[in-house]
């Protein structure tokens, strides 16, 4: 959250904590979320996720319904206003439905957790989502996956990894989870359950079965936690991230699962020889970075490619995009490299 | 000009029975005056209607809808034609009931309610939240009167209150004033000299020393006002000059609210 409108401040993921939360909830197939608080908390929140989905290109209408709150179900609380959105929703063929808090019920004080116990016939999954709080965007997203994953009971392990916390709002989430994908495969490993992108009920209730959980970033460190504490799943902390990274990633998994990975790892370390030669052009040059809204754990990843590329960081040289988040794997450095070429040479 | 008051104070303090008697007399002094309650719980003008809980604004807005509701829905003529409101508000413990009194009042204006000699607004104990300012806010209550005994926390309640005052009514459009202090006496000794001297200290006065008297009670038991059940009596006359005083009160002023150390000390100097 930010009072500073600079593009330098802003974000996707830098907003409310009920937005966070959205990301999430609305990536259950078969869910239903309900929005408790006025019809305009509902409008906003389904716009974004609409027009990011878009861009994403997935065209898909996210399942929302606000309860609609009016004056008078603030003067004489909304819980009775819930009450018939969860029964109105309970009767749309779903496996469970998510209710998320606004400021305004959380405000007058709701017993919201009291209405979600009651019975409809479906699960009901209250995640506490007021932004006024002083929770961020990463809160919802952490407690609305904390509060899915505790609905999946521990079951027998299988070799495979889930996905931790991909960042549904982000622009690369499909090409990164595609490297990932590409990385595990290198090593033989497949992946079990996004968690949580795209999937059903009955996928989520797999989450047990991993034997490893690869996180997405250090962000939802608390999320891995919760995991390994409920089903006894190590967690590898991130993404793989930079060329030196990405080979530890590689070694850290086959490690985990007792494989080897001496010829992935020799084809990772060619693919990453490749692309130094496809970007020799490149090699001597002299940049500066563009920091705009940039997380700080990309610009470790820069320097090591600037630095295999003899490339001088001055900052009155000619400026070279970076992504917000640290590019993933050996080929998120190689889109990396193209943004900056045609940067280079503009 | 009509004048509008409110009255404040700790919860269960005798708000609403100053404020039920303050009307009688005013209304037997020949004047239009219109009571409105605005405590959820909606006892306000009770005495005034002869024991009898009237529909509040908010019920009536829940069960009708605001579209269905006409003037005489909500306004209720008690003794001596005293015009009474309840706001009413959410059950106990849900809800918001300052959004609810913000709400009437948006109704009343709407209405064309907010008329007559005197409007006397009867408030719940503190001004715990922006909703239950709103009769001091906007140009409603212009005079504000402090009811308290000399027991400490009730001066505190009082006190507090002072504090909301002089934020209002630092406001550029703000008319609300404080208009002086009303001591409902629990008979402790020296009470009322204790209270005059709190008043002076938050630069106001002591309007009415009302002193305990059980007619109170027997006029509440036969759900009345003491103007009405006991027209000739000590406690009648008490509340007859304060509507005389109230009527002729020309000194407004913003409070200067005291510091709890003081507060406290001035108590004990009048043990």
């Amino acid at each position: 959250m930010t009072l500073n409108p600079s593009p330098l401040n802003l974000s996707r993921s830098g907003g409310c904590t009920l937005t966070g939360a959205l990301s999430v909830t609305t990536h259950v197939r078969d869910a239903i979320t309900i929005i408790h608080g006025p019809k305009g908390c509902t409008h906003h929140n389904f716009s974004l996720l609409h027009a990011t989905a878009v861009e994403n290109e997935r065209v898909s209408l996210p399942d929302i319904i606000s309860t609609g709150l009016s004056e008078s179900d603030i003067i004489f609380g909304g819980e009775g206003a819930l009450r018939q959105t969860l029964d109105k929703a309970a009767l749309q063929n779903c496996s469970v439905i998510f209710v998320l808090s606004t400021c305004l019920v959380e405000t007058i004080g709701d017993d919201v957790a009291a209405v979600c116990h009651g019975s409809y016939g479906v699960p009901v999954i209250q995640i506490p989502t007021a932004g006024f709080l002083g929770g961020t965007f990463q809160n919802g997203v952490n407690n609305a996956l904390n509060a899915i994953a505790d609905t999946a009971e521990p079951c027998p392990k299988v070799v495979c990894v889930n996905i931790i916390g991909e960042k549904n709002l982000e622009y690369e989430v499909e090409e990164n989870y595609a490297e990932v994908c590409r990385l595990l495969g290198a090593i033989g490993i497949p992946v079990n359950v996004r968690f949580l992108r795209d999937c059903s009920v009955r996928d989520i209730s797999r989450l047990g079965a991993a034997r490893l959980n690869i996180l997405r970033d250090a962000e939802v460190w608390a999320v891995g936690e919760r995991l390994r504490y409920r089903f006894d799943t190590p967690y590898i902390p991130s993404f793989p991230v930079g060329f030196a990274g990405t080979i530890r990633f590689l070694e850290e998994v086959a490690c985990c699962f007792g494989v080897k990975c001496a010829r992935a790892v020799h084809e990772e370390k060619s693919l990453q020889d490749e692309i130094l030669t496809e970007f020799k052009d490149i090699a001597g040059t002299s940049v500066s970075f563009d920091p705009a809204g940039v997380a700080s754990g990309t610009f470790p990843v820069a320097n090591e490619v600037a630095g295999h590329f003899g490339i001088t960081i001055d900052p009155d040289s000619p400026t070279v995009p970076l992504q917000l988040s640290p590019p993933v794997g050996t080929n998120g450095i190689r889109h990396m490299l193209h943004r900056w070429r045609r940067a280079i040479h503009a | 000009m009509m004048k509008q008051i409110a009255l404040y104070g700790k919860g269960g303090i005798g708000k609403s029975t100053t404020s039920a008697n303050l009307s009688a007399a005013l209304s037997l002094q020949g004047l239009d005056i219109l009571q409105i309650g605005c405590d959820p719980k909606r006892d306000s003008t009770r005495m005034l209607m002869h024991g009898n809980f009237i529909p509040t604004v908010m019920d009536l807005v829940r069960v009708r809808g605001e579209a269905n509701i006409s003037l005489s829905d909500i306004v209720y003529t008690g003794f001596n034609g005293v015009r009474c409101v309840e706001a009413g508000g959410p059950e106990p413990g849900v809800g918001c009931a300052g959004r609810g009194i913000i709400a009437t009042f948006q109704l009343l204006e709407k209405f064309g309610a907010l008329t007559g000699d005197v409007i006397v607004y009867d408030v719940l104990g503190d001004v715990v939240c922006g909703g239950f300012a709103m009769p001091m806010r906007e140009g409603y209550a212009q005079d504000i009167y402090l009811v308290t005994s000399g027991e400490l926390m009730s001066l505190y309640a009082a006190n507090n209150i002072c504090k909301a005052i002089k934020r209002l009514s630092s406001r550029t459009k703000s008319t609300c004033r404080l208009a002086g202090v009303i001591c409902n006496a629990k008979n402790q000794p020296r009470e009322e000299e204790l209270v005059g001297e709190f008043a002076r200290r938050v630069n106001s006065s002591l309007i009415q020393y009302i002193p305990r008297d059980r007619v109170v009670q027997l006029a509440e038991l036969n759900r009345k006002t003491v103007l009405e059940y006991d027209p000739d009596s000590a406690q009648a006359a008490q509340y007859r000059s304060l509507a005389s005083r109230i009527m002729e009160n020309t000194r407004f002023t913003i409070p200067t609210p005291l510091e709890i150390d003081d507060l406290e000390s001035l108590a004990i100097e009048f043990i």
